[in-house]
């Protein structure tokens, strides 16, 4: 039992913008009234829910590529040294899956959501996940290039499909769907991209990106998933795709969706040398559309390692760098494309990026629509995102970053013009409360009564940054986890995952439509559920 | 250089219609890989299989693989780096030296036909083992045939893939790099993964004699490391975690033996294109899992002190 008391608590899901209260802890949850237990003393210290991160990239067999090849980053990064109850390992851009759990802790966020999951490799997935410590986990799969899904929207079986994806779910014990480049990765397949939401995908008759997109939403919302489909656009990353953005947000009129990293898909201009933002247009679209949420992808400058299964994006990514390159091409289901990237303020499409993200985030009004995300690792490492939380906070510090970027820049952002600062409610909204609704975890991001008792308490400071990064206590599930500065526990996260409902027959159907592509055996295909540690089966409330 | 541009076996079986192998001999090998991924299967893309496909080796001699090919390349020893260089040349169409390629025994045609087919095909794939990666030239042999199939993405679908084999040893890889960062040559002395093959590799650490104790699990170095190793090893309290008597448990202090994974020992291998499969004992062993033994051990040091001064938790940056 635990009670934190005198803090100013800022509790956005239920509205307590900065009033002292006092917070009892007993069994992992908040409760009402404690009789006994450690009291801390937040006297003067502000007090937030964990944080929960929607779009992250920790585990599987993606990460674990870019780890292989950046061995000279994990020479120079930090490192955790080994105790008697702390396992050893590196951080940097693709840090290890202990050093993973330390640094999402240590700078108090305590959910986060491994974004891209193939279900071939979810076995493998969940292995890193369990050891991942201190935070809890959800996983999405990957679905929008799936050759047997496709195939089946183009022949118009929608039910069939939905069956599907519901059984892919399952099979790979996940949480919910994404979809990469819908399309563009099974036209990679051939060496080609989707770039046209009404053109047909590269060997399919007539099946266009913008169907899948469509369907997908469709799907996810009649299987009454947590999280709406989690949606990386076609076009990610080109010029002027700001069109092909705005075309796909149509599409899905009606329907519930997350935008995933939207500040790469916010770009006008017909080339790099035109290339500007478009983040008024983008924002303004968010700002009409409550049913739509995003989170905001920013990049800050440094190196970093791209990661995505957006192949074809990655293989020009490749050619327009010259540095090395990973592809790592699914059967039947999805690609992936690893490029390391340096993001410098002198270079002006990395300069109009980085000002894309802060002006998503400061341009969408709504902190319960935009959530904060590197993308991690592709825009930069999870362990900054103090670094903007500090530019969200400070306009004249914003100010002063501008400073260094090329005069070019001026005709092509709207960042300078720019004053609006988050609060430390809105900030508190967009780095937990609002992720974690969009994610559907009622019962994270939340300091009410019954709620998981998930809590961050920083030590007033000027500097940003500084206080963001350095909690003073992280409590997670009741446990304090972080005190001055010091790991003190390392107990195990949950993995929260779903099992939609689909036809019984489904894996009569699909036997041999799997058997002619796969190379594994479909008994095997499935993951157990002993091979996940300590898993949490959420409900889904389907549309019937 | 760097990186690798590769796939599952699933989408060579389904789509790779141009097949290279090189520095291997898979009939023997691996001897499912012709039937079950790579030239047999017909599929969705390739409906009448081996026809659909053409199939390259190139190795220093004709093995039991070339009668497998349609086109055998007679590499001479030592000379694949050179040959592929001249390789990532032509698909660019720079200048190429004729003395150049006659040093490498491959003919300027059989090049020019190589090339020219290469671009041709709709999904290229280009296996390698170890004729290639442990000959002379080494990793910048691997690196040069990774780069190949990286440029001739230029043109044409194309990847590569290292044919591994030795059991579970891409799956040691790849847990080893979640935990540590590294796949191998890692060591643990300053309380963190540090890596550097050919320092902290394990037959390096052996021939200096900087290990006091070995624990061995489902190898045999006493059948594979150079005699100093070998030697060593003798020397310090070694033991052997294995299903049979090896080379190795002859010369440890200790061998417990061990049920075998996939026959009376559940687990998850991991295949050599890095995809987990789930291993389901058939029967039962009267030994332990390795997992059980590593386990017990565990327990039983946890119980003594803890050796390692407290200190800083991190250190910000390595030097």
């Amino acid at each position: 039992m635990l009670r934190i008391t005198g803090g100013k608590v800022y509790d956005p899901a239920n509205g307590i913008d900065g009033e002292v209260r006092e917070l009892c802890v007993s069994d992992g949850k908040f409760v009402s009234a404690v009789e006994s237990g450690r009291t801390i003393d937040a006297t003067g210290m502000i007090v937030f829910p964990g944080g929960v991160d929607v779009h992250t990239h920790v585990a599987g067999g993606a990460i674990n590529f870019a780890r292989a090849m950046t061995p000279e980053d994990h020479r120079r990064t930090q490192a955790f040294i080994r105790s008697q109850t702390r396992r050893s390992g590196l951080g940097g851009m693709a840090p290890t899956t202990f050093a993973t759990g330390y640094l999402y802790a240590g700078m108090g966020w305590t959910t986060v959501n491994e974004a891209a999951v193939p279900v071939l490799s979810a076995r493998h997935t969940h292995e890193e996940l369990g050891d991942i410590p201190i935070v809890d986990k959800s996983t999405l799969v990957l679905m929008a290039n799936n050759e047997i899904v496709l195939d089946l929207l183009e022949n118009g079986e929608y039910e069939r499909a939905k069956n599907i994806v519901a059984w892919y779910i399952w099979a790979a014990k996940s949480y919910g769907v994404k979809a990469v480049n819908p399309g563009g990765v099974a036209a990679w397949k051939w060496g080609k991209d989707a770039k046209q939401l009404t053109s047909s995908i590269e060997g399919y008759s007539k099946l266009t990106p913008g169907d899948i997109i469509l369907q997908l939403a469709r799907i996810c919302d009649d299987l009454g998933l947590p999280h709406p489909m989690h949606l990386h656009c076609n076009n990610l990353g080109a010029p002027g795709n700001i069109s092909t953005t705005l075309d796909t947000l149509q599409h899905l009129e009606g329907h519930r969706a997350h935008i995933a990293h939207s500040q790469y898909h916010a770009y006008g201009g017909d080339d790099w040398d035109e290339m500007r933002s478009e983040t008024a247009q983008l924002a303004e679209y968010f700002n009409t559309h409550p049913n739509i949420t995003t989170d905001a992808g920013a990049v800050l400058f440094g190196d970093t390692v791209t990661i995505t299964a957006d192949g074809p994006w990655q293989h020009l990514l490749y050619k327009l760098t010259g540095r090395k390159w990973g592809n790592l091409d699914i059967e039947n289901e999805t690609g992936c494309g690893i490029v390391p990237y340096t993001y410098r303020p002198s270079n002006l499409v990395n300069a109009i990026q980085w000002s894309v993200g802060l002006e998503l985030l400061l341009l969408i009004k709504n902190p319960w629509q935009v959530f904060l995300s590197t993308d991690h690792p592709n825009g930069g490492c999870f362990w900054r995102y103090p670094e903007i939380i500090q530019l969200l906070m400070c306009a004249d510090f914003r100010k002063e970053c501008l400073k260094k970027l090329p005069d070019k820049i001026k005709q092509r952002i709207t960042l300078p013009e720019i004053v609006r600062e988050y609060t430390l409610y809105e900030i508190a909204t967009a780095m937990s409360a609002g992720p974690a609704r969009a994610l559907g975890l009622h019962q994270k991001g939340n300091l009410g009564v019954g709620c998981d008792a998930d809590v961050v308490i920083y030590e007033h400071d000027d500097d940003v940054a500084r206080m963001f990064g350095h909690p003073r206590y992280v409590i997670k599930g009741g446990e304090v986890v972080i005190e001055e500065g010091e790991i003190r526990a390392t107990p195990d996260g949950r993995e929260f995952i779903i099992k939609p409902h689909y036809d019984p027959g489904t894996e009569q159907f699909l036997q041999p439509l799997f058997e002619d592509c796969y190379t594994m055996a479909f008994e095997n295909y499935p993951v157990e559920m002993e091979r996940l540690e300590n898993p949490d089966i959420r409900d889904c409330v389907p549309n019937l | 250089m760097g990186g690798k541009v590769t796939c599952t076996l699933g989408e060579v079986k389904n789509r790779g219609d141009f097949i290279i192998y090189w520095g291997g001999n898979p009939a023997e090998c691996h001897p499912r890989h012709f039937t079950k991924y790579a030239l047999m299967p017909k599929s969705k893309f390739l409906p009448n299989g081996r026809k659909d496909r053409t199939v390259v080796l190139v190795d220093i001699r004709p093995t039991k693989s070339a009668k497998a090919a349609d086109i055998f390349l007679q590499v001479r020893p030592g000379k694949d780096f050179e040959l592929i260089t001249i390789l990532r040349a032509m698909i660019k169409d720079q200048k190429i030296s004729a003395e150049a390629v006659a040093e490498t025994g491959v003919t300027l045609e059989q090049c020019t036909d190589l090339v020219a087919r290469m671009k041709k095909a709709k999904f290229g794939c280009v296996f390698f083992g170890m004729g290639l990666s442990m000959t002379r030239g080494k990793h910048m042999n691997s690196a040069a045939l990774l780069t190949l199939a990286a440029e001739m993405n230029a043109f044409t679908k194309f990847v590569a893939m290292p044919m591994r084999g030795h059991g579970n040893v891409t799956g040691a890889d790849v847990v080893m790099r979640w935990q540590t960062g590294y796949p191998f040559g890692i060591t643990f002395n300053r309380g963190y993964p540090r890596y550097n093959p050919g320092e902290f590799s394990t037959v390096d650490v052996l021939v200096r004699g900087d290990a006091d104790a070995a624990f061995i699990i489902g190898a045999d170095p006493g059948a594979t490391m150079p005699q100093p190793a070998i030697d060593h090893l003798a020397r310090i309290p070694t033991i052997v975690l294995d299903p049979h008597i090896t080379h190795t448990s002859k010369l440890s202090r200790v061998h417990i033996t061990t049920a075998v994974a996939g026959i009376s020992a559940p687990g998850t291998a991991y295949r050599m294109d890095e995809i987990p499969l789930p291993l389901k004992p058939a029967l039962k062993s009267p030994y332990p899992t390795d997992e059980e033994v590593v386990r017990r051990i565990k327990e039983s040091i946890a119980k003594k002190p803890f050796w390692m001064p407290d200190g800083a938790q991190m250190i910000a940056a390595q030097v």
